[in-house]
This record gives structure tokens, sequence and C-alpha cells, in this order.
């Protein structure tokens, strides 16, 4: 099954057109790393799969289901918000800066959305939360405040709260560039356990030595198009294209 | 030294004192929020709305205020309806001061939750979070602390401002103990009136910073 499908994807802020037709389609437990100067619109891209922007023109399909088509940055169809809010929990995301909840607890991070999304019972919720915080080895942090834990533990339970929606796809955008170095490896390790358990990931990453390891796919993003793509030994090691040799070039 | 009689009528006034200022802040609290999500609002008419209504009472005098409701209202309710009526000046001070301080809490309430990162309305939304659960639950709960130190000064500049009630017939703190002092001569009642507002004052800067300190908790 086709887990995400981007159909002649534009996005424009103003005058400025981000996104010039990006197609893609990733199918269910593939793992495609985004990887792409910075402006390319890679974050844009994974944006407007969630609705957090909208598109300008294309159509977007989440699970062969029709999500959002817009032409000129109108509708094209009729966006009924209960399906499109019940596509976009399906799309689980991992930010950059964890924005994690600072007011509430660890074990609130992760139960909220349920609670008060998913109507979940208290318990359930609860329930599920200290298995995903046992999953990312947080457990013994539950009642801590955000602000207590390293960026790496951070990221971790953002990845928790992530999960506590059940998503079918998870996104990650940079997950590990705001950590200290020697903080990458647990997050990294984190979601190369995910992607075993055959989840849908979409990840943008500068860590081209993860990309390697887990990617099935490898995408490179330029000017907002997809320059190239293909496995990460085909676009990693042997690009094929001008303009990725030189990305990868600055780098590695 | 004061008589009891005296000392009742102090009391009664630092009451009417009191009581306006602290129906003013709550009023002013829970409204200013909507008057706040108002301005935020996409909505054009709700923005403008509430654009108007902070224009027009931060941009009036509180005294003018308190008399179109005073003396304006009945006046034009007399104009219409060929009925006379009178406002009880207590519940016009209330609906004086609680519009007044809503315009000021509006724009203070607005602040702080524009001072919040718009990273966290993102990560509710990805949640799958209405913009209104993301409000009630997210981004205003974040505010609370920051909102503790103006809503302070709020309440203790209603408190001083209560003095204009005298000009609608109301004994506050203030009218009381003038009207000793011209009676007696004395200066002595000023002195009496300095001290309890500044107790009043006082009590309420200390109990904002525990306020503060307390729902700060999470901030390390
Ligand atoms: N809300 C916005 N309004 C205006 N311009 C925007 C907005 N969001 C992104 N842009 C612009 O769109 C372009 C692509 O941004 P995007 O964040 O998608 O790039 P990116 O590939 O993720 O880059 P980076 O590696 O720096 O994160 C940039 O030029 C950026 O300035
Ligand atoms: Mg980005």
């Amino acid at each position: 099954m086709s887990m995400v499908k981007l159909v002649n994807v534009r996005k424009s802020f103003g005058d400025l057109e981000v996104l010039k037709g990006v197609n893609l389609e990733v199918q269910q437990g593939e793992v495609v790393c985004i990887i792409g100067a910075s402006g390319s619109g890679k974050s844009t891209m994974l944006r407007c799969l969630n609705h957090l922007e909208r598109i300008s023109d294309g159509e977007i399909y989440i699970e062969d289901v029709l999500s959002d088509k817009r032409a000129n940055n109108k509708d094209q169809i009729k966006i009924d918000p209960v399906t499109v809010q019940s596509l976009c929990t399906d799309l689980g995301m991992v930010f950059q800066n964890f924005n994690l909840f600072p007011h509430l607890t660890v074990l609130d991070n992760v139960t909220i959305a349920p609670l008060i999304v998913k109507k979940e019972d208290k318990k359930v919720a609860e329930t599920r939360a200290l298995d995903l915080l046992s999953m990312v080895g947080l457990s013994q942090k539950k009642d801590e405040y955000p602000s207590r834990l390293s960026g790496g533990q951070q990221q971790r339970v953002a990845i928790a709260r992530a999960l506590a929606m059940d998503p079918k796809i998870m996104m990650f955008d940079e997950p590990t560039s705001a950590l200290d170095p020697e903080l990458v490896g647990e997050v990294l390790a984190t979601m190369r356990q995910l992607a075993e358990k055959g989840m849908t990931m979409l990840i943008v990453t500068h860590e081209i030595g993860f990309a390697r390891e887990v990617a099935d796919r490898v995408i490179f993003m330029d000017g907002g198009v997809i320059c190239e793509e293909g496995t990460p030994e085909e676009v990693l090691l042997n690009p094929k294209e001008e303009r990725t040799k030189s990305f990868l070039n600055k780098i590695l | 030294m004061l008589t009891e009689i005296q000392l009742w009528a102090i009391f009664n006034g630092t009451i009417v004192t009191l009581q306006i200022a602290i129906v003013a802040i709550v009023f002013g609290a829970v409204f200013g929020v909507v008057v706040a999500l108002g301005r935020l609002s996409k909505n054009k008419v709700a923005n403008a709305l509430s654009w108007f209504y902070i224009w027009f009472f931060r941009g009036t005098p509180l005294l003018l205020q308190l008399f179109m409701i005073f003396y304006a209202i009945p006046i034009i309710y007399l104009d219409a309806t060929g009925i006379t009526f009178e406002i009880n000046p207590m519940i016009a001070a209330f609906v004086a001061f609680s519009l007044n301080a809503t315009a000021y809490l509006a724009e203070i309430i607005r602040a702080a939750i524009e001072s919040i990162d718009g990273g966290q309305m993102e990560a509710a939304k990805a949640l799958g979070m209405s913009y209104r659960q993301a409000m009630t639950k997210i981004i205003i709960p974040q505010t609370y602390k920051r909102l503790v130190a103006p809503l302070g000064n709020e309440l203790i500049m209603l408190l001083k401002d209560t003095s204009l009630v005298s000009t609608i017939a109301l004994f506050d703190l203030l009218r009381t103990t003038k009207t000793m002092a011209s009676a007696t001569g004395s200066w002595i009642y000023y002195i009496y009136a300095a001290a309890i507002y500044l107790f009043l004052t006082t009590i309420i800067q200390v109990v904002f910073d525990k306020m503060e300190k307390k729902l700060g908790i999470y901030e390390r």
C-alpha cells in the first residue's frame, strides 16, 4: 500500500516558490531519508503532508486517500476536517527543537494527545505511555519536566509522544541537528529500533552514515524538486547528478 | 484616635475599594482572554471587534467610562422610552472597572500568548489537536506564569483607581478619609488612608510573588 503520495506538489510563500512540483510515493514499511541543502524545501514538504502548511498546487494522498488537492491556492475538493484530522494523526512528527510541552511532565507530554484528541481512557493512555517510555529508555523520567532532561532525552520523549497517537507514518525533521554530538547516537538508536519494527519513516537528516545504514531509499532535494533518488548506494556513493555530488562533497 | 463610627466607616470604605478592584480583576482576566483570542483570530469580524474594544477602553479616561455608564445610560434610556431609572452606583462601578480592566488585560494576555514559541502550536497540531484544544491545553497554560506579575500590577492600579468612584456617590476608602479630614481639620486621616493602601498593595505584591514562583516549577 502506498502510505504517502505527492503528485505535482507546489508550495509558494508569497512570491517565493519553495516546492516546484514534487512527486513522491512512499510504500508501507519503507524508510526514506531526505537530504538537501538548507532552503531546498525539505521541511516544507513534510509540513505540507500533515497540513501544517497548505500546498499551493497538487495532490496529497495519505494511505491512498486524497487528503489535499489544490490549484492556485484554492481547494479543489471539499476538505472534511474530520477526515483530514484523522489522516494527519496517522502522520507522527518529530521536530528539530523537540517542542515538548514544558508545563507538562514527561508522562503527561505522552498522554495528552491520546487523552484529548482520541478521548482515550486515562489508565489505558498511561499504561501505553509507560510502554513507549520504556521503549525509548526513559520510564524512570516519567515525572520529570522536560527542562530537566538532556536534549537527547527530550527528543526521545518527543518520539514517544508522537508514537502515542499510533501513527502509521513517522516524519522526522532533522531530529538530531539540535543535539550535542555525544547525544546523537541515542536518538538514532531509537529511530533504528522503529525502522526495524517496520514503521514507515520519512527522515530529513544530515547524518549520512545513518541514512546509508537504515534507508531503503534516499532522496536528494534541490531548489524545490527531487533532484535524485535511489538506494543509499546509488545516491550517496555513486550519485549521477552534479548537484548531488557537490552537495555530498560539501557535507562529508 | 479614631472613634468606633469612624473605624467602621473606614472599614466600609476599604471594602468598597476592595470589592471593585477584585470584581474588575476577575472579570477582566476572564473576558480579557476572550478579547485577546479575538485579537489573535483570523476571523476578520472578531479581530475588528476586539481591536475596537481595546481601542475605545484604553483610549478614553476611566472616569469618562464611569460617567457614561452611571449618568449617560439613564438619560439615553429616558429619552428613548420615557421611563426613568437609576443605576446602582456600585453596579456602575463594577461594570466600568471590569470593562476597562478587560481592555488592559486583553493586551497583556495577547502579548503573553504571542510570546509562546510557535513550535508549541505546531507540535499540538501535529498531534491532531484542534486550535481550540491547543490553545486551552497547551498555549494558555504556559502563559500563566508570565501573566502573574502584570496581573498583580493591574490589580494594584485598579485598587488605587477605585478612588474615582467618589464622583458617583460612592464612599470608597479615600473619600471616607477625606470627608473625615475636612470635617475635623486633621491630616492624620490621610495617613490612615495611605497606610491601608500600602498594606493592601503589599499583600498583593507578596501573594503574586508567591504565585509566580509556584507556577514556575516546571522551569528547571
Ligand atoms: N512560513 C514561511 N514563510 C515564508 N517563507 C518560508 C516559510 N517557511 C519556509 N520558508 C522558506 O522556504 C524555503 C524552504 O524552507 P524549508 O524550511 O522547507 O527548507 P529546508 O530544506 O528544510 O532547509 P533547512 O535545511 O534549513 O531546514 C526557505 O527559503 C524558507 O525561507
Ligand atoms: Mg528544515
